[in-house]
């Protein structure tokens, strides 16, 4: 191989691997992850597959071991939670039941079909991403499962993330605090729309769009119609916002979904095709902003077909 | 002899890889885990010929980029990288804990550093992360203690027999 004199074997070698290494990265950009990179990734990870689930199967009591002490350490106050959780679900219980009595009674009123349930596949998380900035996790299920790119992912909490990638066997799936991932919602308690964007790990990002409606600690945020189905658990606000005209209303949000500890979840047979909503790569925007007299549009469904608005 | 220690430093490298992305999935002490596959490309560089061990260390950024929604050839670039210094530095990288300790911290930190700047530079967001100095420190200091449980053991299967590290291709 010819070779500069005064480089010598190793120097000349790794200057071809930086070489290498960066043509691939610029290929691989340029094709979005699609093309040769797609099928490399597909091929190997396909392959791979079985060595993480061998390896999930043996370190599964090792991990269960620490999860265990570090349990142990919280679990008085736990319980104590968990008491206080159950009466107050209860009493939740009581009230929806009364809710729902209503909103039968409206439908017939109005002869609107009910929302249909969204089918789902339970899943197992097999892998996590090779690194802490890879917000991915690598599921069970694949294509041959009904799984297909885009589909929501959520845990018994509320939004986990969404498939970017499918095999025949397995799905990545990316985790909502991926910087990457923007999420339109919906304040359950105003009904205002805003956007949720990944900041890494921890607390989520909410930008509202009407900046003159004041956001208050606790305020759960649910998705918006667009990408996701609307109604779905996304975070919970941890910081009072006040509105000021003129100024964007930034706080921060924390996950509903335990992602930390996600180990079973739930993948929504759900794409946003079914809703017609449009919405790029990452980003996604709500279908409905809020109207300029600070009202906002109803819709109703779950996305399991189109909604139906309603003008207020 | 040479091909066989260059086969098990492979085994090593996918067996750092399985464990990596399996066994801190839901075990991350403050939300980080080692950064394993790092770790045994430092390890078997210090031991392997200069070429091949730059080749494993591609070969396992490789595996890392084909594993996760990254641009291909971010991590082979980084680990090749970090292969290239053990390579350059493993003469002062011998069995001196004093030095082990302190260089394992430093090619930890700025692989993970480097990955962060190239993410960036490709379009990752690796800096716009809130926690990316916690995800560079955090895996840097794991890699410290996990240093113990796994250089030893590295340097038995693969290290020349009764030798010094650094034996060439």
């Amino acid at each position: 191989m010819w070779r500069p004199s005064g480089i010598d074997r190793s120097t000349a070698t790794f200057i071809g691997l930086v070489l290498l290494s960066l043509v691939l990265v610029t290929i691989d950009l340029r094709a979005s992850g699609e093309g040769l990179g797609g099928t490399l990734r597909d091929g190997v990870q396909t392959a791979f597959t079985p060595v993480q689930k061998a390896a999930t199967f043996v370190t599964r009591p090792v991990v269960g071991f620490f999860e265990g002490l570090s349990d142990l350490v919280g679990i008085r106050d736990e319980n104590r939670r968990l008491r206080l959780q159950v009466a107050d679900l209860e009493r939740q219980l009581a009230e929806t039941e009364s809710l729902q009595r209503r909103v039968e009674e409206l439908e017939q009123i109005l002869a609107i079909e009910p929302p249909e349930e969204l089918d789902t596949v339970a899943a197992r998380v097999l892998a996590t991403g090779p690194s802490d900035f890879d917000a991915i996790r690598l599921i069970d299920k694949g294509r041959r499962d009904g799984i297909t790119v885009d589909m929501p992912v959520i845990d018994e909490g509320g939004l986990v993330g969404r498939v970017v990638a499918v095999t025949e066997t397995s799905a990545r799936v990316r985790l909502i605090t991926d910087p990457t991932m923007r999420v339109a919602v919906q304040v359950e308690r105003t009904g205002e729309t805003g956007i949720l964007t990944g900041r890494g790990g921890g607390l989520l990002q909410l930008e509202m769009f009407n900046t003159q409606a004041a956001l208050i600690e606790g305020d759960l945020l649910v998705t918006a119609d667009g990408r996701f189905p609307a109604g779905i658990p996304v975070a919970r606000v941890t910081e009072d916002a006040e509105a000021e005209v003129g100024f964007s209303l930034v706080t921060r949000a924390a996950p509903e979904a335990e992602l930390s500890r996600v180990d079973y979840v739930k993948v929504l047979v759900f794409t946003s095709d079914q809703v017609g909503a449009p919405g790029s790569e990452e980003e996604e925007e709500p279908v409905q902003p809020p109207l300029e007299n600070g009202g906002t549009e109803t819709t109703v469904g779950t996305g399991s077909g189109p909604g139906t608005t309603l003008s207020p | 002899m040479k091909w066989r220690r260059t086969a098990v430093a492979v085994a090593l490298v996918i067996l750092g890889v399985a464990l990596q992305t399996t066994l801190f999935v839901r075990l991350r002490p403050f939300g980080a885990s080692p950064a394993l596959a790092l770790l045994i490309t430092l390890a078997v560089s210090r031991h392997l010929g200069r070429v091949p061990s730059l080749l494993v260390g591609f070969s396992t950024g490789l595996l890392l980029d084909l594993l996760s929604e990254t641009a291909l050839g971010l991590w082979a670039l980084v680990l090749t990288t970090v292969a290239f210094a053990t390579v350059r530095l493993r003469r002062r990288f011998e069995d001196d804990v004093t030095l082990l300790i302190p260089g394992v911290f430093l090619v930890s930190f700025a692989a993970l550093a480097m990955y962060a700047l190239l993410g960036t530079i490709f379009g990752e967001q690796t800096l716009a992360d809130a926690q990316v100095v916690r995800k560079m420190l955090l895996p840097a200091v794991y890699n410290v203690i996990l240093t113990p449980l796994v250089l030893p053991p590295i340097t038995r299967l693969i290290g020349e027999r009764g030798g010094r590290p650094g034996w060439n291709l």
